[in-house]
């Protein structure tokens, strides 16, 4: 048993108090350093950023999502990809504690769907859904600096996520005053305002034409290459392509196929080459040995205009897995 | 509770409000109300019951109705979605929202105090009890914009809590039978049970208030979530 005397030498009462001081700190810094590491191995070192098993969602008696198991990997950007009612919009607001999953397992930056609510989580993730919305009163800029003191982020982070979204020079608009792309530009820039680990995007692009659609894929590249996870949600096949180190694809509720882009591609090309010749003439021969000596032949007399391999498109992919266009 | 996120709501609404039209002129009602009174028998002494329908107006109409319509047009508008997908916790949204309201309630009820004669109130149980009340009202307004799906549909709302809440001094003018149930029931009413306080200035009415006031927090508390799942 510890008396006062054994823990300081001169037993003085100023000595003893100064000890039980001593004492209290190192077990609250012990405490914080532990708290750190938990927070270090909760959230931002997971291998798998987002773990799906056995999903089920059920609406009265309609079944949205059947049996859904996937992960994502830290800093991937990965692409659900599916026509309009496919399920889509359902994974995203589970998987951010908006719906309630009817069965299944859906852990979220190592989380349970309970701690989804708490403000820890809340600030690692970013969301853009058809849920998202703005302060049409309000000026974009103060829209984004709500966002920015809800998120703890600094004022600064309004200027850079405009820049982000290609819209310098328009936070003194007000949001009602704004054309649809444009909003759609200011709700992205308000899901990243806080720089998040992990960002949900629900048809990022949909509004935008094809100049702001280039400058937002290519700053959604340059936030994955910092680090940010980013789960996006698509039916448009060349943003897919352009973005997603992989895709899944979603169909009534179902997973149909996940895997690389490139891999899928290879995975459901015929392999062949197609080849038209300068006289008009359309040749498609497999890739076998056997045809190998027709090709050189072909090349060797100079008749060859164009030459290519099969590559399906990821929407071909999902015509073939599925038997349903992408886009209806 | 973060107190920068309270702020940051705060700020967010006053901005909001002062650019709403619909709802800028709202405090002024209990005011305009309390002049109109005040002119009336000026040689005569305003009877009590007249200024706590004053103060009914000013909590049905301005904390209750102001808060309702907000929360209402967060909701209709999606705009609520951000701020519970926020950081902001339950609390922190709750009372960001209800500064604005809170700040216009304390304006509209002392202007509309001093027009009436604000003496009866200038005693610690009469505070407490319009302290109670006030919450009372503002979670009522906040569970009721909760539960609305539009705005539109806070008019349906306004005028039942207007009379129910605001107005229920009125009931005397009914000449209803002492033991009446309707007048048993409109007396526990928080109105009518501040001007009992007046009478009596027995502590039980100031319970009875809040109890209102926590029967009021649960339905809040109830239908934020409600609003917080998409289910």
């Amino acid at each position: 048993m510890f008396s006062k005397g054994s823990f300081h030498p001169n037993n003085s009462t100023v000595d003893w108090k100064k000890g039980t001081i001593h004492a209290v700190l190192a077990v609250r810094s012990a405490f914080l350093r532990y708290a750190r590491v938990r927070k270090f191995r909760g959230g931002s070192r997971l291998e798998n950023i987002i773990q799906v098993e056995n999903l089920q969602k059920q609406f009265a008696n309609e079944t949205a999502i059947e049996a859904l198991s996937f992960t994502v990997k830290r800093g991937e950007i990965f692409g659900l990809l599916g026509p309009s009612g496919a399920g889509k919009t359902t994974m995203i607001k589970i998987m951010t504690g908006e719906l309630a999953k009817t069965a299944g397992d859906v852990q979220v930056l190592g989380m349970q769907p309970a701690a989804f609510q708490t403000a820890r989580f809340k600030s690692q993730i970013g969301i853009l859904s058809d849920n998202s919305a703005l302060y049409e009163r309000l000026t974009v800029y103060d829209n984004l600096k709500l966002f920015c003191k809800l998120y703890g982020a600094p004022i600064s982070a309004i200027s850079e996520s405009l820049q982000f979204v290609n819209l310098q020079g328009e936070q003194d608009k007000r949001v009602s005053k704004l054309s649809k792309g444009m909003k759609q530009r200011v709700l992205l820039a308000k899901a990243l305002i806080h720089k998040p680990a992990l960002v949900f995007l629900d048809e990022p692009t949909s509004a935008l034409d094809p100049g702001n659609t280039e400058h937002i894929h290519n700053g959604l590249k340059q936030l994955n290459a910092a680090g940010t996870t980013i789960f996006l949600n698509t039916h448009n096949m060349a943003e897919a392509t352009a973005l997603c180190d992989r895709v899944a694809f979603l169909h009534e509720g179902r997973l149909q196929e996940i895997g690389e882009p490139q891999a899928l591609r290879y995975k459901y090309s015929n392999h062949a080459f197609h080849i038209r010749t300068f006289d008009g003439k359309k040749l498609v021969l497999d890739n076998v040995p056997e045809n190998a000596a027709e090709i050189a032949q072909l090349i060797t007399d100079n008749k060859v205009k164009e030459m290519h391999t099969d590559n399906p498109t990821l929407g071909d992919i999902f015509l073939k897995v599925t038997g349903k266009e992408l886009v209806s | 509770m973060n107190i920068s996120r309270i702020c940051a709501i705060f700020e967010k609404d006053l901005k909001d409000f002062m650019r709403n039209t619909s709802l800028l002129f709202m405090p002024l009602l209990p005011i305009i109300l309390a002049i109109l009174y005040s002119r009336m028998g000026e040689s005569e002494e305003m009877p009590i019951m007249m200024s706590y329908l004053v103060v009914g107006t000013v909590f049905t109409a301005v904390s209750t109705g102001c808060l309702m319509i907000m929360m209402a047009e967060e909701k209709e508008k999606k705009t609520l979605r951000g701020l519970i997908q926020s950081p902001a916790s339950f609390i922190d949204i709750i009372i960001g929202k209800s500064l604005v309201t809170t700040l216009l309630t304390v304006i509209s009820l002392f202007i509309s105090l001093l027009l009436l004669g604000i003496e009866p109130f200038l005693n610690v149980k009469a505070i407490i009890a319009l302290f109670f009340t006030f919450i009372f009202f503002l979670l009522l307004g906040i569970g009721i914009g909760l539960f609305v799906k539009t705005v539109a549909m806070t008019t349906a709302y306004m005028m039942p809590i207007l009379f129910l809440f605001g107005f229920t001094p009125f009931v005397d003018f009914l000449n209803l039978d002492k033991g009446s149930i309707v007048l048993k029931i409109a007396y526990a009413f928080p109105i009518p049970q501040l001007i009992r306080l007046d009478e009596t200035g027995s502590w039980r009415h100031v319970g009875v208030v809040a109890l209102w006031m926590l029967g009021a927090a649960l339905f809040a508390y109830i239908c934020f979530i409600r609003t917080r799942k998409d289910d």
